[in-house]
C-alpha cells in the first residue's frame, strides 16, 4: 500500500514510454514501477494502451520496411571484399566529440567520425 | 548459437590470419545486407544510392574489421559505420541536423501526464488497420531526417537508446526527444493518410472534424 506511494502516479506516467522501452536505469526501477501499476489501474490501463499503440506501429514499420537487397548488390559487396582482401591496407577511425557549454545554458555537441584508409595495390590481380 | 557465440570469444585478433578475418567477416557482417539496405533506403530514398550506400558501408567496415570488438555489437556497428558514411557522403543538404535549444529536456513532456489523456488513439489504431505499406514509407519519408533515423533504429531495428546515440553520433537524451516527438510525427501523419484513403469509416463521428 505504502509503496503505491514509492513514486506518484504524474511520475509514472511522464517516464511510462522509459518503461515501454525498457530504458529504466535499474532492476529495482521496474519493480517499483510494476507494483505501482498493480496498485493503481488507472495507470495500468493507460500502460496497456500506450504498449499496445506503440507495437502496433512497430509492426506497420517492419512489415513496410523489408526490403530484401538485389542479388546484384550480394554480388558486389562479394567481389569487393575479394578485391579489397588481394590488396594491403592501412586503415584509421578516430572520433572526435567537442561539447561547447554557452553562458545561455544550452549545450551543443560535434561529433566528427572519420575514416581513413590508405590501399596499396600491390597485386595486379584481384582473385 | 552456443558454438557461434564461443567461437567469437575465441577469437584471437593477434593471431588471426587475413584468410581467417575475411571467413569471419563474410560469415558475420554479410548477414545483415538486406537490414542495411532497408535502412539506406529510409536513409537516401534513393534504391540506387542505397546500393551504393551499402556497398561503400561494406568496404569500410572491411578495412575497419581489425578494429571491431569481437563480442559486441556487430550490427550496431555497421549501423554507426552506415549512418556516418551517409551523414558525410550521400546526404544530400549536408548541413548537420540542427539540435534546437530545449531538445534535451523536453522528450519528459510527455503527452499522457495524466490519467484523463485522450483516449481516442484505439479509435486511430482500428483506423490504420488497413493502410498499406506504400503510405507507412511515404510517411516516414516526409518525416526530418533525425526523426526518421531515430524511429527507424529504435521501432523497426530494436536499438536501444544507447544504442542510437553512438550510432547517430548525439547524446542519449537528444535519442529520446528525437524518438519522442518523431513518434508523434508519425502518428498523426499515418492518422492523415487513413483518412484520405477512407480507412476511418470505424472512428465515427467524434474526431475533431
Amino acid at each position: 500500500m505504502s509503496e503505491l506511494h514509492a513514486i506518484p502516479c504524474d511520475q509514472v506516467l511522464q517516464t511510462l514510454v522509459l518503461y515501454i522501452d525498457h530504458e529504466l536505469a535499474t532492476e529495482q526501477d521496474y519493480q517499483i514501477y510494476q507494483i505501482h501499476f498493480q496498485e493503481c489501474p488507472p495507470c495500468h490501463e493507460l500502460l496497456v494502451h500506450e504498449s499496445e499503440s506503440l507495437s502496433f506501429m512497430q509492426n506497420l514499420l517492419r512489415s513496410a520496411c523489408n526490403e530484401q537487397a538485389p542479388e546484384d548488390l550480394h554480388d558486389r559487396i562479394r567481389r569487393q571484399i575479394s578485391v579489397m582482401s588481394a590488396t594491403a591496407q592501412v586503415e584509421y577511425f578516430s572520433q572526435t566529440t567537442i561539447t561547447n557549454f554557452s553562458f545561455d545554458g544550452t549545450t551543443s555537441i560535434q561529433v566528427t567520425q572519420e575514416f581513413t584508409t590508405e590501399i596499396r595495390h600491390d597485386l595486379t590481380d584481384g582473385e | 548459437m552456443d558454438a557461434n557465440t564461443s567461437e567469437i570469444a575465441l577469437v584471437d585478433r593477434a593471431s588471426e590470419t587475413a584468410v581467417q578475418q575475411r571467413a569471419r567477416f563474410e560469415r558475420d557482417a554479410l548477414q545483415y545486407t538486406n537490414q542495411l539496405y532497408a535502412a539506406a533506403l529510409r536513409y537516401t530514398k534513393d534504391p540506387h544510392d542505397a546500393q551504393d550506400l551499402v556497398q561503400d558501408t561494406y568496404a569500410k567496415a572491411y578495412v575497419a574489421f581489425h578494429q571491431f570488438e569481437p563480442g559486441t555489437n556487430l550490427k550496431a556497428w555497421l549501423y554507426r559505420i552506415l549512418t556516418t558514411t551517409f551523414i558525410n557522403t550521400y546526404r544530400k543538404d549536408q548541413r548537420r541536423p540542427q539540435i534546437s535549444d530545449g531538445e534535451l529536456e523536453d522528450w519528459q513532456i510527455y503527452d499522457a501526464a495524466s490519467h484523463t489523456s485522450d483516449q481516442g488513439r484505439s479509435a486511430e489504431d482500428v483506423a490504420l488497420d488497413g493502410i498499406a505499406d506504400l503510405d507507412v514509407k511515404a510517411a516516414l519519408a516526409a518525416m526530418p531526417e533525425e526523426f526518421r533515423m531515430a524511429v527507424y533504429l529504435a521501432d523497426v531495428e530494436g536499438f536501444s537508446y544507447k544504442e542510437i546515440a553512438e550510432i547517430v553520433g548525439v547524446p542519449s537524451g537528444t535519442v529520446m526527444s528525437r524518438l519522442h516527438r518523431g513518434r508523434k510525427m508519425l502518428r498523426e501523419s499515418l492518422a492523415e493518410y487513413a483518412k484520405t484513403r477512407g480507412f476511418n469509416k470505424k472512428t465515427g463521428g467524434e474526431s475533431d472534424e
